[in-house]
């Protein structure tokens, strides 16, 4: 255990056994009582606009108008949610956004693995063009109305392939595997087409278990990205039924705030929803992911390290 | 490697290249008068008064703006109703309410637009016409005749040719209304005016007179605190005395150019002198303590606030804001207090009606006119939307399931049938049960029909407004490609120097002494080049036709 002196120097940090002996700088701790400072500031910063929009999604409008809802929901009511899930397209479309999201990622990290691991192999000839290629493509893109063509033309409109498809290698994530694959000791590959192994072997059971880590992040930048994405199911779906849920929500509120009703009277139950439905809207589509994101966490850090620190 | 793979991403590019001016050029369908090629399921001796009915099943796409509050379903009376009806079936490209226009552009763009195009605002014709990708409606107008009636009976001549395009044809098929439809005007708390027995003030030199003896009653409040400022300054406010003042409009909705009538040409709003007298009345309003400083910077909720806690007495409104904010607001915090809409107030115009009688309409796509069935579905849009029976067909429904007459022909809801709350624990809802009501086919007509389910008060407030003459539209002055984006240069620097000078004569931060300085600055601006460019475009729209 800590010395007692130890213990009132640093009382501000979390007590944690530490080697006897070894005192710390006192530059360290300084360090370590401004670190804490203003890490708990960023979680304040952070967390408090996502705490007062749950409280709002819960709050009755004419306190939300009045501006008194802060971080407890003030006439706690349940209306809009009720609202919200008593529709059935609701469910229909959050459906989709699932489906959409696990196909889409499923195809965009089998893509953009084989791509990135093809781009890693110093020894491939042409592999600055084809580098050259993928990042041309974040400096320039062939418009709206071309890609409109050329997905409706493909016959891709109304289908999952519109969603998946064209958005399916992210040239930010490909360099990020990329340079994952190119830190693995060749070494180890060599040994295992040695011991016979061809190069879908090396990839299949050697690499790839060893790069969990990047997968699942990668796998989180794809699954948040297309969870959140509307534009594409807006632009290539023609029916409300394939509608992903985050296009639903967007109309509702545009419903909700719009001019169309003008001159007559808008249900009450349809005011409340105007005034919470943005906060309603925020929690129902970001809850699902956030409860992902503690799962996948530990890949997520080992990843991001592993992607740096190696040198 | 590299040079292969740039051959291929160069022709892929001019495959794309290629698809896009295909597109982009459409085809060239043929001028001449001829349809009988195009007469397929049409009627012989369709007129005014017959029911439509294609003489052979038929079905035409359509642009379907999905309102959330009624999302499209296929199984609803109204579908099968009209199939019966007219024979024809309208498959549906549903396109989300909140993103209505990009989908437009994209699929007007793209090549692949639904035949018939709905719920568009005539300025949003204009980016369309020189595509060629949308028909010129008004070379057809022969095939409708209800549409054609209407415009003769309401005289909507000059509101039409508001319309037209430098090839003095229309490419849109408007919402007609028989009387304007004017929503906005001041709500004021009526409970005071009888305390302090005051009578409803008509013009605004009366707005003026109340306003003094509320404040002379409660010294320590503004009467009147306005809302509407986001984005721009006293939206409503200021577009309310500008068209009292017989200026085109100003605030939210801002017009660069006035017609006036003597002189027979077009000025720039924010320089002519009842724009200047305008703001001489604000500026004493301000000055007398008598509107809010703050009118035209704060938000609306803040407005709200002060008119809930009866730290103002008047503020901008309409129908909903008036029903749904004011009356809760002041019923939780003041139950005695009553708050009324007054008719507009008269200005020196004279009691005109500002409001326009267009509303937003149809573009037909231009392959529609190669179609065999094109006259069929000119018939049958005259039918569905410029129609008595199919104007109320659209609105109330099928008579005995959604709505019964009684022995006057006044129509009801049927006791089962709810509409914005007109028949409370109804179980079916006309628009999102039956698909009645529904604001891509229910617009326009006449009055009762534009104001079947307003409420009493609402309907009051339309009478007094009805019986005002409707306002002449100026004459038209269609601009071509280059102009309109000469003009659009030009706007932005004027518009934004108005409202800054709007905001500083008001205030009292510059005097009106100054106001010959302020109209240099517009010259400065543009803004004679900018007159003239208008009634150069004006003059030669009058020796065309």
């Amino acid at each position: 255990m800590v010395t007692v002196d130890t213990a009132e120097r640093s009382s501000e940090s979390a007590p944690r056994p530490r080697r006897r002996g070894i005192q710390e700088t006192r530059g360290y701790r300084v360090f370590r009582v401004v670190n804490g400072i203003v890490l708990t500031l960023v979680v304040v910063v952070t967390l408090y606009p996502f705490v007062n929009i749950v409280a709002r999604s819960l709050s009755d409008e004419a306190y939300i108008i009045a501006g008194k809802v802060n971080l407890v929901p003030r006439g706690f009511t349940l209306e809009t949610y009720q609202l919200l899930m008593s529709d059935p397209l609701f469910w229909t479309n959050y459906r989709n956004t699932v489906f959409y999201t696990v196909t889409a990622t499923v195809i965009s990290i089998v893509m953009t693995t084989c791509y990135a691991y093809v781009l890693s192999k110093k020894q491939l000839k042409g592999r600055g063009a084809l580098v050259g290629i993928a990042v041309f493509t974040m400096f320039f893109t062939g418009g709206l109305i071309p890609n409109y063509v050329l997905v409706t033309s493909l016959c891709l409109k109304n289908s999952v392939w519109a969603i998946a498809l064209p958005n399916a290698i992210n040239v930010f994530n490909l360099l990020v595997m990329k340079a994952f694959f190119e830190s693995l000791p060749t070494e180890l590959e060599e040994a295992a087409a040695v011991d016979g192994l061809n190069t879908y072997g090396i990839l299949l059971r050697i690499v790839l278990p060893l790069s969990k880590a990047i997968v699942a992040t990668m796998v989180l930048f794809y699954a948040v990205a297309f969870w959140n994405s509307w534009f594409a199911a807006f632009l290539y779906m023609d029916r409300q039924e394939l509608w992903p849920v985050t296009v639903y929500l967007r109309n509702l509120i545009a419903g909700a705030t719009g001019a169309e009703n003008v001159g007559a009277i808008t249900e009450a139950n349809e005011v409340q929803a105007e005034a919470t439905l943005k906060a309603v809207t925020i929690v129902l589509t970001t809850l699902p992911i956030l409860l992902v994101y503690p799962f996948v966490q530990r890949y997520f850090v080992r990843g991001i390290m592993l992607g740096a620190v190696k040198g | 490697m590299f040079r292969r793979s740039w051959r291929h991403a160069a022709a892929t590019a001019a495959v794309l290249l290629a698809l896009g001016s295909v597109t982009a050029c459409g085809d060239d369908s043929s001028d001449s008068e001829d349809l009988s090629e195009n007469r397929a399921g049409a009627m012989e001796n369709y007129a005014v008064g017959t029911q439509f009915k294609a003489t052979e099943p038929l079905s035409f796409s359509v642009l379907y703006n999905n309102h959330p509050n009624y999302p499209l379903k296929e199984d609803w009376l109204f579908w099968t109703e009209l199939q019966s009806r007219t024979n024809v079936s309208l498959e549906k490209v549903a396109v989300p309410l909140s993103d209505y226009n990009q989908k437009r552009s994209l699929l007007i763009g793209a090549g692949d637009a639904p035949l018939l195009i709905p719920k568009t605002y005539p300025p949003d014709v204009h980016a369309y016409v020189s595509s060629g990708a949308i028909l010129p409606v008004s070379d057809y107008l022969d095939l409708m005749p209800n549409f054609k009636d209407k415009i003769e009976k309401w005289n909507l001549k000059a509101e039409m040719d508001t319309l037209r395009q430098q090839d003095g044809k229309f490419y849109l098929l408007p919402g007609l209304h028989e009387k304007p439809w004017h929503e906005y005007s001041l709500a004021v708390r009526t409970d005071i005016l009888e305390e302090l027995n005051l009578q409803v003030p008509k013009t605004w030199d009366e707005v003026y007179t109340m306003l003094k003896a509320m404040k002379a009653a409660y010294p320590d409040v503004y009467p009147f605190s306005d809302r509407f400022s986001q984005p721009n300054p006293a939206g409503n406010l200021l577009n309310m005395l500008a068209v009292s003042y017989g200026l085109q409009g100003a605030g939210w909705n801002f017009q660069h150019v006035t017609w006036n009538d003597q002189a027979q040409q077009f000025e720039y709003t924010g320089a002519t002198e009842q724009y200047k007298q305008m703001l001489q009345y604000l500026n004493k309003l301000v000055s007398e303590k008598l509107l809010d400083p703050e009118s035209f910077t704060q938000t609306d909720d803040l407005a709200r606030q002060k008119l809930a806690n009866s730290k103002s007495f008047v503020i901008s409104s309409n129908a909903q804001t008036l029903v749904n904010d004011y009356r809760p607001d002041l019923a939780a915090t003041n139950p005695k207090a009553k708050i009324t809409k007054i008719p507009l107030p008269i200005g020196p115009a004279g009691e005109i009606n500002p409001a326009s009688r267009l509303e937003n309409g149809m573009m037909i796509s231009s392959k529609a006119r190669d179609s065999k069935n094109f006259v069929a579905m000119m018939q049958f849009v005259d039918w569905l939307w410029y129609s008595d029976e199919g104007q109320e067909f659209a609105k109330w429904g099928v008579e005995g399931t959604t709505f019964v007459k009684d022995a006057t022909g006044k129509k009801t809801l049927a006791p089962d049938v709810d509409m914005i709350g007109l028949n409370p624990g109804a179980p079916k809802h006309l628009q999102k049960d039956f698909g009645f009501g529904n604001g891509v086919f229910a617009y326009g007509g006449k009055p009762e029909l534009v104001q079947a389910f307003f409420s009493p008060e609402e309907q009051e407030f339309q009478q007094v407004m009805n019986a005002r003459a409707p306002k002449s539209p100026p004459p038209p002055y269609p601009l071509n490609d280059e102009e309109r984006e000469q003009v659009s240069l030009w706007e932005t620097p004027l518009k934004d120097h108005v409202y800054q000078a709007t905001l500083q004569f008001v205030l009292g931060q510059r005097d009106f002494a100054e106001w010959d300085a302020y109209v240099a600055e517009l010259k400065s601006k543009n803004m004679d080049a900018y007159l003239e460019l208008v009634n150069e475009a004006h003059k030669r729209y009058q020796e065309k036709n």
